[in-house]
């Protein structure tokens, strides 16, 4: 009898040890994610909070809540250079060229990878050679020569980001068709073949088996053209040139002179209105961005 | 089906952002002019009455034809303000010309109008740094020799030692400085004050200021605090001082030998030893910021900046409360020498492709000669070079009084001449000489030698 009680007391007691273990192991898991967390999050929070302070606590203090708070950043935010631009304007400048960027970028990009990934023709190797020795290539040598075409045919000053938006038509992410290709790679012919026999032509074989399969490559390439497109400063600043047409990244940038001094709340403040929208539209489709990756996953 | 919806539901909101992106690149060109007018609605009468006042009585200048002009200019908020005021001014007097403007902080501004220039596009009327007639009018095409357009530019308000900084190399006058400038002293006056001595006059004041606070107030406490560029211009004046020339000559050769560089950086290097300065590896320890933006400036622990006259309100804007800086004068090396120097801060160019060099010349003569843009442009680049333009905002007491004091500063000591090649990429810039020679002498990476031979070998390649 007592052997008995002894042995549950011994199991229960096992069991209890085998709890606080739990709960202790949880416990510490989640104290290191939160001191992460605080960390990665801190200078975002410390930003939202340095948009309220003066230049001098900005530069002399850790504390994310201001001791003084102003409402200027936000006020000279909205300042519009004598009507010409505001921040609103600037940003509807921005995606009217990130938009068609981005979808042009994914069609030039998916088709050339296609094309190289299932196809062989003509001059296939030096082509493939010549467009990964373009991977190296640095955007600052492209400055130039590129002006200097674009100046030629009139596109310099465009009021519709021509030099901006054109080139995407001709799949000029090469890091884009790179990694599609090797996604390509691992989708099985097979599939194509059976598509053929059902009677798809190769576009419809594209379309239909191709880029559902790619999917996941495929929203990685749009989030990063995105955000290329949107932090893309050079670009706008060569080919813009009047103030009405001037995208976010310029605008956030244009009272920044380091002879007369600025305000860096407002700089700040802009920068943060300027982010919300990618911000909102990354949180409100992010269920959709996984779904899409893993229905890939799956499916590959 | 939750899923079939939501995509439907995505799928819209994208076609509805592509849409408004669409509308977007259209509307803004249509856009300023709908909020302009409604603008000027209210004051249209006035504005009709103005355009045809000038029409009716033909003034001097008044001999022009229609065109469009384009105007740009680098600068912050304030400079973008007053600048777009007088345009908008001058188009009000001149009705018919049309300006269009193109302005933009100054990262990478000088790399977008250099590609302009080198193309054939620049603007008509162009704001341009001190070294960039040398750096990009080298055979005299790229700017138009204003003297073509004397008639209506008018020239003579300007010094001709002055004009003279504007030549290109083949001597032409490609661009009419807006603002001269030079470097002088700015003191916190309360950290002084708490040390118990007085600004500093000259430069032994100043190296015994630096024992003074390093007893008085503690190792934190400086008196002056330099960095890899302001080193360089202090050493020039050290040399300009004991030499009696600019290390680098009007003609373009250079004044010194090593043995020059190599005193000259002794002396900035006793600064650092006697407490004066900050040694680099403590700047970069501060966070690597500009000086208006280090903390240490900021409470008063540096209690020095040497800096362009036309610059102090960035510094007194960010120093915190009690503290109170002062404008000091040149420092005197002894017996009266100051060995400073004073370039051009800034000019307006006019490209040689423009159609219409007649027009661009009424513009900049607008803003610089023409008392009604004088007093729009104020002291936005600086105190201005121009007789008139400093006249007439001196009598109406339109400098700010530091930047005017500071100025003053500069120019009471008979100024040398600066060359433009003294900011040359090689010397000045990233990875460029100063910084190389300057931070290694300090971290203690170079002999006081090893310094000196990156300086020459860096001065005698921009001056060979």
């Amino acid at each position: 009898m007592t052997n008995m009680a002894n042995q549950e007391k011994t199991l229960s007691q096992a069991e209890a040890n085998l709890r606080r273990q739990r709960a202790i192991s949880v416990a510490l898991r989640y104290l290191v994610l939160i001191v992460v967390c605080i960390i990665m999050i801190y200078p975002l929070v410390w930003m939202v909070g340095a948009t309220f302070k003066e230049n001098s606590e900005i530069f002399t203090s850790m504390n994310p809540i201001p001791t003084n708070p102003t409402l200027s950043g936000y006020r000279d935010a909205m300042q519009n250079y004598g009507g010409a631009i505001n921040i609103w304007r600037a940003m509807l400048n921005t995606y009217s060229y990130v938009i068609p960027e981005v979808i042009f970028t994914l069609i030039s990009s998916v088709l050339t990878a296609y094309g190289f990934g299932r196809f062989k023709f003509k001059g296939h190797d030096i082509l493939f050679a010549a467009m990964m020795a373009m991977l190296f290539l640095p955007q600052v040598v492209l400055n130039v020569p590129q002006y200097i075409m674009y100046n030629k045919l009139g596109w310099v000053g465009s009021k519709l980001y021509l030099p901006l938006v054109v080139p995407t038509l001709f799949a000029t992410e090469t890091y884009f068709v790179f990694m599609l290709i090797q996604f390509l790679r691992n989708v099985p012919k097979d599939l194509e073949e059976a598509a053929q026999i059902d009677g798809c032509n190769v576009m419809q074989t594209l379309i239909k088996i191709i880029v559902p399969m790619l999917m996941p490559a495929i929203v990685s390439c749009a989030l990063f053209k995105f955000m290329w497109s949107s932090n893309d400063f050079m670009g706008p600043l060569l080919y813009v040139n009047t103030p009405a047409k001037y995208p976010a990244t310029i605008f956030v940038k244009l009272s920044m002179d380091s002879d007369a001094g600025f305000n860096w709340n407002k700089i700040l403040a802009l920068s943060l209105i300027s982010i919300l929208p990618s911000i909102i539209t990354f949180f409100a489709a992010q269920n959709q961005f996984v779904e899409g990756i893993s229905a890939g996953g799956v499916k590959g | 089906m939750k899923k079939k919806v939501m995509a439907v539901l995505l799928t819209s909101v994208m076609a509805a952002s592509v849409l408004a992106g669409c509308g977007g690149s259209s509307a803004p060109a249509a856009a300023p002019a709908a909020p302009a007018a409604e603008e000027k609605k209210e004051e249209a009468p006035a504005a009709e009455a103005q355009a045809e006042a000038p029409a009716a009585e033909a003034p001097e200048g008044a001999d022009y034809e229609e065109c469009t002009l384009k105007f740009d200019w680098w600068g912050g908020d304030s400079r973008h303000e007053a600048t777009q005021k007088a345009v908008e001014a001058f188009m009000a007097k001149y009705p018919g010309i049309n300006v269009e403007v193109n302005f933009g902080a100054w990262t990478d501004w000088e790399t977008a109008r250099a590609l302009e220039y080198q193309s054939g596009t620049g603007s008509d009327v162009t704001q341009i740094g001190s070294n960039w007639i040398p750096d990009y009018d080298g055979d005299g095409t790229v700017f138009l020799d204003l003297n073509t357009v004397s008639d209506t530019l008018d020239l003579t308000q300007f010094e001709a030692g002055d004009l003279e900084k504007c030549l290109d190399p083949v001597g032409q006058q490609a661009g009419v400085p807006v603002s001269m400038t030079g470097r002088t002293f700015y003191w916190n006056k309360t950290t002084f004050d708490k040390a118990g001595i007085d600004v500093p006059k000259t430069v032994d004041d100043l190296i015994a200021a630096g024992k003074t606070f390093q007893e008085k107030l503690g190792d934190e406490y400086y008196p002056l605090t330099l960095g890899e560029y302001d080193r360089a211009l202090f050493m020039s004046f050290y040399i300009g001082a004991k030499k009696g020339v600019p290390i680098i000559a009007e003609d373009g050769t250079l004044n010194v030998t090593k043995e020059d560089l190599v005193d000259a950086l002794n002396f900035i290097q006793s600064l650092e030893d006697n407490h004066v300065i900050p040694g680099i590896a403590q700047l970069a320890g501060d966070g690597n910021v500009t000086t208006n933006e280090n903390p240490k400036f900021i409470d008063g622990r540096y209690a020095g900046v040497f800096e362009w006259d036309s610059a102090p309100l960035k510094y007194t804007s960010n120093l915190a409360e009690g503290q109170e800086l002062v404008v000091g004068d040149e420092l005197d090396f002894g017996g009266g020498v100051y060995g400073n120097s004073a370039k051009v801060s800034m000019a307006f160019a006019i490209c040689a492709t423009t159609q219409h060099p007649h027009e661009a010349a009424m513009l900049v003569n607008y803003l610089l000669n023409d008392p009604e843009g004088i007093k729009i442009m104020a002291s936005e680049r600086g105190v201005p070079a121009s007789k008139i333009g400093y006249d007439t905002l001196n009598d109406a007491g339109m400098i700010d009084p530091m930047i005017a004091k500071a100025h003053e500063a500069v120019y009471a000591t008979n100024p040398m001449f600066f060359s433009p090649k003294f900011d040359n990429g090689e010397l000045k810039g990233d990875g460029a000489a100063y910084i190389d020679a300057f931070s290694g002498l300090s971290y203690g990476d170079y002999s006081v030698e090893d310094a000196a031979d990156v300086l020459f070998d860096a001065y005698s390649n921009v001056c060979g």
